[in-house]
């Protein structure tokens, strides 16, 4: 291998492919990080909460920064909703208020340029000031593969060589797909699109109208009517002076429940105008629309393998997402698997090998880690998602109880498990709903 | 309350190369398929940024323009019709977030 080839190239630079470039930074590697975007950040959509505390290991004390974040996370809230009714299970604590914060709300194209701009420090501090780079504005075609190994990039006719390549491209994951690492049709069934909305305020109104004390955020996760009948569901994020709003709505879902006068921005419109949520986003500006494919946490579609001789996956491109009811858990994934994948590269070059022999502690790193056993733990709660009834029956049921429950008329009044009887017989049966609490314990 | 039009929607989206009347697709539609065998032409009804559409006749129409790279199409079609790649950022067109 000639010189002038990288340590490593990090391909994507989203949160997975800058943690694993920060980690490269630190230990000393000569990387390069390709991003197909104008900067680190342009192509990038989610909700989007930031679950975790990782950051602060990548980022010390980030909060003294002008951090690329809008908010931590001190208010959460679930939402059933039917036509009419919300019904909320909400917490607000104190304790969210310790650093390092447990959930932060970013909005990409923000966030990723921000730690961006911290990899370049690390960079300026490392031992490679002037060789590694992060390169904008450049889109791999291919790898550059020889005896089955992989020893770098192609970007168009040019080719950048490496000792190791950490594909980080996220969940169009061609060059995954290239590699031979996911091969074959990947069911619409465990894909999920997202559609969303950033609605502007002037300053002081989102605080205004949320409670919120200086810094602090809301995470608001919407199931029921949000939907309109498509398996998914919908959120609201408190952004600095904007909220996010959107729906994660199931592809296969969307394929038998949606048409010609129904299409996927339509639902979003329809949960716009539930009067609860309408109330929230009274009196905003829509400043920009997007969307983007979301896996659903299902490893069924995962790739056959996360590492081959000189390649390694991080982040959504592996399908390291998990959606367990509790929280949508991708951006941290991303975070953890780059920084695993980026520490694994470095300990390939102590050992002087870059082979599938060394670079299969990246699995191992990764199945000891949270990620791997929240995701294995928790696919009972994935497959419990995928129950029509979460949301159609069950938001109605709730919201039936609440109705009847909070309503005061000069009427004699029944107890709780009348009520709650009458609700469940109204949308759906006893044994159905009983069902549901089983599955739903087990899988939670 | 009517329901926001997509244009609207989309004229919030800020696109590279966008005054280029030449860019390259960096997604191509076989529509043959789509038109003969596809039991649902979802495309139709799924993509974010209404780029399938049915023409007068009742075939399927595919334009990039307003692609915003989101891959649903690449997932949700399930017949072998969409070839899915990134746009080439000198040549082709694709999205540029503002937030993301």
């Amino acid at each position: 291998m000639n010189d002038d080839a990288f340590d490593c190239i990090i391909v994507g630079g989203g949160i997975a492919g800058l943690s694993a470039a920060m980690t490269c930074a630190r230990k000393g590697l000569k990387f390069l990080l390709v991003e197909r975007g104008s900067f680190n950040g342009a192509k990038n959509v989610s909700g989007g909460v930031l679950w975790g505390t990782r950051l602060n290991d990548l980022v010390p004390n980030y909060w003294e920064d002008d951090a690329g974040y809008e908010r931590f996370v001190a208010h959460r809230r679930l939402t059933f909703l039917d036509g009419q009714s919300a019904f909320s299970v909400d917490f607000k604590s104190a304790h969210f208020h310790e650093r390092p914060y447990t959930g932060l709300i970013v909005l990409r194209a923000r966030f990723d340029a921000w730690l961006a701009s911290k990899v370049e420090e690390a960079i300026a501090e490392s031992p490679w000031p002037e060789d590694s780079l992060l390169a904008p504005d450049t889109l791999v075609t291919d790898l550059v593969v020889e005896n089955g190994v992989v020893v770098g990039i192609k970007v168009g006719e040019e080719e950048f060589r490496a000792r190791a390549v950490i594909l980080a491209e996220g969940v169009n994951n061609l060059l995954t797909r290239k590699a031979g690492l996911q091969t074959g049709y990947v069911a619409a069934d465990h894909m999920a699109t997202g559609v969303k909305e950033v609605i502007k305020f002037k300053p002081g109104v989102v605080e205004e109208r949320f409670q919120l004390a200086e810094g602090t955020g809301l995470t608001n996760e919407f199931v029921g009517f949000a939907s309109g009948g498509v398996e998914g569901g919908g959120f609201l994020y408190t952004n600095r002076d904007s909220l996010s709003i959107g729906l994660v709505l199931n592809m296969k879902s969307m394929r038998e429940n949606l048409g010609a006068d129904k299409k996927i921005y339509d639902v979003l419109s329809d949960f716009k105008t539930h009067p609860a949520v309408r109330d929230m986003i009274a009196g905003g500006e829509v400043i920009e629309y997007s969307a983007h494919v979301v896996s659903t946490g299902d490893m069924r579609v995962m790739p056959k393998e996360l590492y081959a001789d000189g390649l390694l996956l991080a982040g959504e491109c592996a399908n390291l997402l998990l959606n367990s009811g509790k929280a949508i858990q991708g951006m941290d994934y991303a975070m953890e698997s780059g920084i695993l994948a980026a520490e694994t590269v470095a300990q390939a070059k102590e050992a002087g090998d870059f082979s599938r022999n060394t670079l299969k502690l990246y699995r191992e790193k990764l199945e000891a880690s949270y990620v791997m056993k929240d995701l294995r733990r928790f696919q009972g709660a994935v497959k419990f998602l995928h129950n029509e009834a979460m949301f159609t029956k069950v938001p109605a049921v709730v919201n039936e109880f609440g109705r009847s429950f909070f309503t005061v008329t000069n009427e004699p009044t029944e107890k709780v498990p009348t009520l709650l009887r009458r609700a469940v017989d109204k949308h759906a049966s006893l044994w159905e709903m009983i069902k549901i609490g089983i599955q739903g314990g087990r899988a939670l | 309350m009517s329901r926001t039009k997509i244009s609207e929607r989309l004229g919030l989206v800020r696109y590279r190369n966008q005054g280029r009347h030449d860019a390259k697709p960096h997604i191509t539609v076989d529509t043959a398929i789509c038109d003969s065998g596809c039991p649902h032409q979802c495309t139709t009804y799924v993509c974010p940024a209404n780029c399938y559409t049915l023409n007068e006749e009742g075939k399927l129409r595919f334009q990039f323009e307003d692609c915003i790279e989101c891959g649903t199409c690449l997932y949700a079609c399930d017949q072998g019709a969409v070839t899915w790649n990134y746009p080439d950022p000198e040549t082709g067109r694709g999205v540029e977030w503002t937030f993301g």
